[in-house]
């Protein structure tokens, strides 16, 4: 598929351009600002409202619709930290464990992966690069109950393994794919002077190539902590201990238990679980956005 | 592990000259070896993808329940599919769920690209508002506010009450429950708003400033121009935005509390899949859900791709 | 330029092994939890049961005496509502990873006895079951084997929110013997009397139990002796065109005002004080009447005296189970031992789940009783003083029965379907769940 073919550092280049000239006339940009300020507002407002109800007190939170506060009270976040079995910063740390255990395995197994696909030779390599291609594709469903079963076999049930493991077997066509766009555009000649230097290519990997990788792996830790800390369907169908809950089975078991009247508690609580990924955004945007583009016009 | 042999020095050995094809020469196994042990991860992965992926084929014909072995039943699966309510229901919601939203969601994020578009002051600001509420769509703690937000005596309904427009019961009635959901996706149009944005700016300007030269409108630019040549990325955005909504299962779930309801009105495929196989668990059945829906989600994007060769526009 | 050695087995590999190798650490760390007996002879039993918060306070306070009792002995409980608790029980049950002790609905019990999956209880002689009624062994006995023993006995009633009924300047009528037109009309003037600021009826149109009692007043059972669906499909027609009829009359709130069902008394729309009444199972009437402002009175079902026959009988709100995997049966009977037949742990849990099924225990935390659980207590005497009609196991397909109940609740409430049209699926549905 023959698509708008630019390498990715060319597009790098291009996103921190300085902005086009302004165009159209000053009454057609005041509108269209104007158009875009109401829609921003409208895409915010729900995480403004969440924002505010988690610092009003229970009762105000359906009463008081507003934005600012009548009442402020800021014992919801205290409240819901312990509202359920453990401390809210135990399913905090669950969720970081998965999180980091699946970046390093996300990073580790497809910069390699994408490392042989994109700069070295055997047979084949078409051909698994096309299979890679096509899992990219592959609705993961359907892979669903077999792996389910084999997890059972293995004993895995109730542990992190199940939700780690895969992670390190370069099961994410995304990044690998994202890497070997990265990798291609990385000139040649940098190998070339490794080999001369005697360098293997594992050395090569390691010592040239993956340091200039560094804003592919960036992206590739952003995205993995964003949709691993997200993660709602793989622990639940994988962890049962209540222990060993990560975020969003926590917030859900908030739900169920409290959830028709401690709404301020539980408010602040999915403030608690949002904002680490707002944060990652706020650091990471540019990582992010030239991430997916790049996929796009590929 | 192989051990990597130095390369004996002023080394190239230009192999390939003569005749190296026909014999693998030691240094190309050895970058054979090498190659392959770089990809022994991803292979490991494939394994557990490739071989899960023929399970379920298999499973599908069965009556796998994880307690007995499984037993070959042949089609009754699928013929026992085609007779159950709740599943033509699944159906229906995510048939509706995946046609109504991903064009709006699409068009919405065109729309907004093509504005963003036109050098604006702040737009790197507008781009991250917009494309922050596509990374937190699908977190619990977004569609539980979702719930709130569209229940008796929230936001939505308060809304609405200020224009004297008495709201429905969003989230209790069957008939608007999978609204929410809709809007929810569309929500997060950010996502495909940001590769629409990032190809439209690889439309060379001077083809609209010749355009406008010849007197073209600017209508008659986004049709002749704008359109054809951003419909590679209409395609990839329509594709891949049908194949992850055929798959919703977080949303269904949260805001139904995982029942589905009210009335199955919220009973996503997947969700209802995820009912059969693992609370019911009847795995045989479920196997042989997932199956329908890969062979539903095959035939819609070759569909889109056959589609693909009358309007998508490759400038080779 | 150095000509660099040999490399040694790629420093990469050697990190992501050790990742692994600290993952797998890690998981058996937090993994081991619930069944794992520590060194030293410690037992921990996993105990899950459903309800609120308050309920699992009392409860813990009572493990703790059976702690102190049965030293060598940790008790670690989980719970959760009602709805997600079934669905969490099924996958630990399928995960091979059971708890010892469970909760278990009646709706249930058939389908997991008939599986294998719960251990017979008369098997244990660490259980003594010498002083519970035979009729109250019968509801948890599948084959002659016990699989699930009444917690506790109970069965629904009406209550009612005194105080508001006073400000409104309504009777409410002599629940010995009125009847379900009576209740319509009362619920009617309720909303009337406070110009639509509460509703007169709040009960939950969608839980079996109030067909259930509908049934037995007009002569049949709901579920039969051979495990059978017994109501007629006029009794189910009858319920849902009450409902839409009162919902009409304005006695119940419209279609969409529940959002929520279940969870604790706090959070009820009695409590809110947005609805006058509500169907309860008796034995949380204290709850209710302390999450609401104001007087609340326990009243019978409507009905009782104007049907075919008594509509009521002794349940048991729940039953406990032990796993047949369980890893430490013995420990898990004695646990169930403790909660029917010791006088100082049922002092700690009261009634909260029912009126204790041994009867030297329930004489034993009488004088224990608050005000509101002697209310409730003396009212299930009372009920129990006439002959009840026998009621027995519910049968398999009973959780899908409930579901379809629930079901065509939703779709007769926004007029989707009509009464009639519901009464026949449901016969439908329900038939084809049991005789599967």
């Amino acid at each position: 598929m023959a698509l708008l073919d630019l390498p990715l550092k060319r597009k790098l280049a291009k996103q921190d351009q300085p902005e086009d000239a302004l165009t159209g006339t000053p009454v057609s940009r005041f509108s269209r600002h104007l158009i875009l300020c109401l829609v921003g507002l409208v895409m915010l407002y729900p995480l403004m409202w969440l924002i505010s109800s988690s610092m009003k007190p229970s009762n105000d939170i359906f009463r008081q619709l507003g934005l600012w506060p009548e009442n402020w009270d800021f014992s919801n976040y205290a409240q819901g930290w312990t509202a359920l079995d453990q401390p809210f910063h135990v399913y905090l740390i669950n969720s970081m464990i998965v999180v980091i255990f699946s970046i390093v395995g996300n990073i580790f197994s497809c910069a390699l992966a994408a490392y042989a696909f994109a700069r070295m030779e055997f047979t084949g390599r078409k051909l698994f690069f096309a299979l890679m291609l096509g899992t990219l594709m592959l609705p993961g469903h359907v892979l669903l109950v077999p792996q389910y079963i084999i997890f059972s076999q293995l004993g895995w049930l109730d542990t992190y393994l199940p939700l780690i493991v895969p992670n390190f077997m370069a099961t994410n066509a995304f990044f690998i794919f994202l890497m070997v766009q990265f990798m291609k555009s990385l000139p040649k000649e940098l190998d070339d002077a490794a080999q001369i230097d005697g360098c293997g290519p594992f050395r090569t990997f390691v010592r040239v190539i993956l340091p200039l990788c560094v804003p592919a792996m960036a992206t590739t830790a952003i995205f993995t902590f964003i949709s691993t800390w997200n993660e709602f369907f793989g622990p639940l169908l994988y962890i049962q201990n209540q222990d060993l809950y990560t975020v969003p089975l926590a917030l859900r078991a908030f739900m169920d238990s409290e959830g028709q009247s401690m709404w301020g508690p539980m408010f602040a609580m999915s403030v608690v679980s949002i904002a680490p990924i707002i944060g990652f955004f706020i650091a990471g945007q540019k990582y992010l956005i030239n991430g997916i583009a790049t996929t796009g016009l590929k | 592990m192989s051990v990597l042999i130095k390369q004996p020095s002023g080394a190239a050995p230009a192999a390939a000259a003569a005749g190296g094809k026909q014999r693998i020469r030691p240094s190309r196994r050895r970058k054979q070896r090498s190659g392959y042990l770089f990809l022994l991860p991803w292979f490991l992965g494939m394994l557990f993808t490739v071989i899960p992926f023929f399970a379920s084929l298999y499973l599908a014909f069965t009556d796998y329940n994880l307690f007995t072995e499984p037993n070959f039943v042949g089609l009754a699966n699928f013929q026992a599919m085609f007779e159950d309510p709740r599943l033509i229901q699944s159906l229906k919601v995510t048939f509706i769920y995946t046609f109504v939203s991903v064009p709006i969601s699409l068009a919405v994020a065109l729309l907004v690209a093509l504005v963003l578009n036109r050098g604006l002051q702040g737009l790197s600001i507008y781009r991250s508002v917009y494309y922050l509420p596509s990374l937190l769509g699908g977190s619990v703690a977004i569609v539980m506010l979702w719930r709130y937000i569209f229940g008796n005596d929230g936001i939505v309904n308060g809304f609405l009450g200020l224009f004297g427009i008495q709201g429905p019961a969003w989230v209790t009635d069957p008939q608007f429950s999978l609204s929410t959901l809709i809007v929810l996706n569309v929500w997060t149009f950010g996502s495909p708003m940001v590769i629409f944005l990032a190809g439209l700016r690889q439309v060379p300007g001077m083809y609209y400033e010749a355009a406008s030269i010849d007197g073209a409108s600017k209508w008659r630019q986004f049709r002749s121009i704008t359109l054809p040549l951003i419909s590679p990325i209409i395609f990839f955005n329509l594709i891949m935005q049908l194949i992850g909504s055929f798959q919703t299962f977080t949303q269904g779930y949260v805001m139904s509390g995982g029942t589905g309801g009210p009335a199955d009105s919220t009973l996503f495929y997947n969700l209802y899949l995820y009912q059969k196989g693992f609370t019911e668990f009847e795995m045989g059945y479920a196997s042989a859900m997932a199956w329908l829906l890969l062979m539903i989600i095959a035939i819609f994007t070759a569909i889109n791709f056959i589609a693909s060769k009358f309007w998508v526009f490759y400038d080779n | 330029m150095k000509k660099t050695a040999s490399t040694p087995i790629p420093r990469r590999l050697v990190l992501g092994a050790a990742v692994v190798a600290a993952g797998l650490a890690l998981s058996a760390c937090g993994g081991g939890g619930a069944t794992s007996s520590g060194s030293g002879g410690n037992v921990e039993l996993n105990f899950v049961f459903w309800g609120d918060a308050n309920r699992a306070k009392m409860t813990e306070a009572a493990l703790r005496i059976f702690e102190k009792k049965n030293p060598g002995i940790t008790v670690k409980t989980e719970y959760q509502d009602s709805a997600p608790y079934a669905d969490k029980l099924a996958t630990r049950f399928a995960g091979g990873n059971p708890p010892d002790v469970l909760a278990m609905a009646n709706r249930s019990l058939l389908e997991y006895a008939q599986r294998g999956t719960l251990a017979d209880l008369k098997s244990f002689p660490e259980l003594n079951l010498d002083k519970v009624p035979e009729t109250t062994l019968s509801r948890g006995e599948v084959d002659g084997k016990l699989y699930g023993l009444a917690t506790g006995v109970t069965t629904i009633g009406m209550v009612v929110n005194k105080t508001i009924t006073d400000q409104a300047g309504v009777t409410i009528p002599d629940d010995k013997t009125w009847s379900w037109e009576d209740y319509a009309k009362f619920a009617t003037e309720v909303t009337q009397k406070t110009g639509g600021k509460v509703y007169g009826a709040g009960y939950d149109v969608a839980t079996e139990t109030g067909p259930i009692i509908l049934a037995r007043q007009r002569g049949e059972d709901f579920y039969t002796k051979d495990n059978k669906l017994g109501v007629s499909e006029k009794t189910i027609e009858d319920w849902f065109q009450y409902s839409v009829d009162l919902r009409k009359s304005g006695g119940y709130p419209p279609a969409g005002f529940f959002e929520q069902i279940g969870g604790s008394p706090a959070q009820s729309y009695l409590a809110k004080g947005t609805v006058a009444s509500q169907i309860i199972p008796i034995n949380n009437f204290r709850g209710y009447n302390e999450a609401v402002e104001g007087e609340v009175v326990l009243l019978r079902i409507p009905g009782e005296t104007t049907g075919e026959r008594r509509g009521y009988s002794a349940d048991p709100t729940m039953l406990w189970s032990i796993a047949a995997k369980s890893k430490h049966p013995k420990e898990a009977a004695k646990l169930v031992d403790f909660l029917t037949n010791d006088a100082e742990g049922a002092a700690e849990v009261l009634t909260q789940r029912g009126v204790p099924i041994n009867p030297e225990v329930a004489d034993a935390i009488t004088p224990k009783l608050s005000a509101d659980d002697k209310t409730f207590v003396d009212m299930m005497a009372s009920i129990q003083e006439d002959d009840l009609p026998p009621a027995y196991v519910y049968p398999k397909g009973a959780s899908v029965v409930a579901d379809t109940l629930k079901q065509l609740t939703t779709e007769v409430e926004f007029g989707r379907v009509s009464p009639a049209d519901a009464a026949k699926t449901f016969m439908e549905k329900s038939n084809a769940a049991i005789n599967k």
